[in-house]
């Protein structure tokens, strides 16, 4: 392809034109980033990117980086240097313009104990400037079968129900990407199945989502690409596939596989270790 | 297409509605606030005379703001903070300020609501009025005095992170404030003690709202512990903001 400039037509390199179509897609892009806790450092030196309809999941064992690589990019922690760019937004120089383009599940949400569903939906469709009526906020609940629990207590709702409304909230904006810090943990296989096709059906409609999860099945079945993050770095970046496809033959990969068959969390723990993390 | 950052207005809006809203669900909690200002009304009736209504109005609304700022105010921050409402509200498209904001401007309203239930059982009960003046001059001393309770609130909920130690501390504070509202001015103690309950935060809160309600008495020490008030204001919520933590991690 040459594309035009204003001094004629010229030729650019394939890893040029990869970067451009790249960038053209993207919906995060994390370059460089560093996180520090005093003198530890959480995140180092990450680089990724997130693609328009994709899925992509974060993986590491515990303190490996993800949440804060997450809370990085919601902008709930200040990063000691690196570049996040959301829907083109420099979220350190346009901070409320990368966080309107997002929509984010916390590990563990929590919404003001005293208000009734109906009315937490209403205030959180109020702060992203959407004008609902309790009519389209009845409908909303509607659609994912809660509409019955509008004048509950988000508190007196149980694990599935209250995933469902997190995941309406950071959905009520149509955000172009979606944040899901291990959205299924301590749900039951039911609730787990439904809201994996919630996530896909979001990614149907052309959003991006970026998730953390502990379970190799969720993002073997879920995720289109995924990360892989230890002591801070990422390790491998890759479609799950490919990265068993890649290791299934590696000593350490055989090594540790079960009943004969390399899956994801094999090469999961070949890459990351056995040991137990605190 | 362009990314459309929410108006402020329409945020803030929607914050003070929820927060006026969880304020209104928690009543009963507003109405323990009331309890000892009540007490202090109905059980002072006999010595109205010897002490004036205003002194035990000014002690009745002093106890009211530290009692719904120091609890009210900071235990609410502490536990909305350990369950990670801030959170959950931080990665909206929203500035900050506006999540504290909403809380603040409620509290503004608790401090106007605890002056008027100590204006309306005081009237009606132990029969103070005041001058139209004097009621105008005392809901704007209110609100300075509530501004002292509030920062000390800010602070303690900057400084310490458990909920259950705030909530302790600040009952602390409460009760040691009631004491010295109780006996510390009674001229039994040391002129040092005295003098340091009157130069406290509660005695210099207590000083603008009893000369407030009478003006003709303002003078220089009644000025100087107005500037004293706002003064611990501006310490305790520069403290306040620079120990504040939007998470308990």
């Amino acid at each position: 392809m040459y594309p035009i400039c204003n001094y004629g037509v010229y030729p650019v390199s394939k890893f040029k034109q990869e970067k451009m179509n790249q960038q053209a897609t993207a919906i995060l892009t994390v370059e460089g980033l560093n996180v520090n806790y005093g003198d530890f450092q959480a995140v180092k030196n990450v680089s990724f990117d997130v693609k328009k309809g994709e899925i992509f999941g974060l993986l590491g064992p515990n303190g490996a980086g993800k949440t804060s690589t997450l809370s990085a990019i919601e902008g709930l922690l200040k990063p000691q240097s690196g570049t996040i760019t959301v829907d083109g937004n420099n979220a350190s120089e346009k901070p409320l313009h990368a966080r309107a383009s997002l929509g984010v599940q916390l590990q563990s949400t929590s919404f003001q104990a005293e208000l009734y569903v109906i009315e937490v939906l209403q205030l959180y469709s109020g702060i992203y400037g959407l004008s609902l009526s309790k009519n389209d906020i009845l409908a909303i609940l509607r659609d994912i079968n809660l509409e019955d629990q509008a004048q509950k207590k988000f508190g007196q709702l149980s694990g599935g129900q209250q995933q469902r409304i997190s995941l309406v909230i950071a959905t009520i904006h149509n955000p172009k990407l979606v944040l899901l810090d291990e959205p299924t943990t301590g749900l039951d296989p039911q609730s787990r199945r439904q809201l994996w096709e919630r996530i896909e059906a979001i990614r149907d409609r052309g959003h991006a989502v970026l998730l953390t999860t502990h379970s190799m099945e969720e993002a073997e079945s879920v995720c289109d690409r995924i990360a892989i993050i230890d002591h801070g770095s990422v390790i491998e970046i890759d479609t799950p596939q490919a990265l068993i496809d890649k290791h299934r033959n590696e000593p350490e990969v055989i090594a540790v596989s079960r009943r004969g068959r390399v899956t994801l969390e094999d090469v999961f723990i070949a890459l990351t270790g056995k040991t137990i993390r605190e | 297409m362009e990314t459309v950052v929410p108006k402020t207005s329409a945020v803030f809006s929607s914050l003070l509605r929820a927060d006026f809203t969880t304020q209104w669900r928690n009543r009963r909690a507003v109405v323990l606030t009331l309890i000892v200002p009540a007490i202090i009304l109905l059980s002072w009736k006999g010595i109205i005379d010897q002490v004036g209504g205003p002194f035990v109005l000014a002690n009745a609304i002093t106890i009211g703001l530290f009692a719904s700022g120091l609890m009210g105010y900071s235990n609410t921050i502490a536990r909305d903070r350990d369950k990670g409402i801030f959170q959950r509200l931080r990665v909206a498209p929203i500035p900050s300020w506006t999540i504290i904001g909403s809380r603040l401007l409620v509290q503004v309203a608790m401090i106007l609501i605890v002056t008027t239930v100590v204006f309306v059982i005081g009237l009606d009960y132990d029969k103070i009025g005041l001058t139209p003046a004097a009621y105008a001059i005392t809901y704007f001393t209110a609100i300075i005095g509530g501004s002292v309770a509030l920062s000390l609130g800010q602070m303690i909920v900057g400084y310490i992170k458990n909920p259950e130690t705030v909530n302790s501390t600040t009952r602390l504070v409460y009760i040691l404030f009631i004491i010295l509202g109780m006996i510390g001015e009674l001229n039994k103690f040391p002129v040092i003690i005295n003098r340091a309950v009157h130069w406290s935060p509660y005695g210099t809160v207590k000083t603008i709202l009893s000369t407030g309600m009478t003006p003709a008495t303002w003078n220089s020490d009644t000025s100087i512990a107005l500037f004293v008030t706002i003064g611990y204001t501006i310490v305790f919520t520069i403290l306040g903001i620079k120990w504040f933590k939007w998470n308990t991690k």
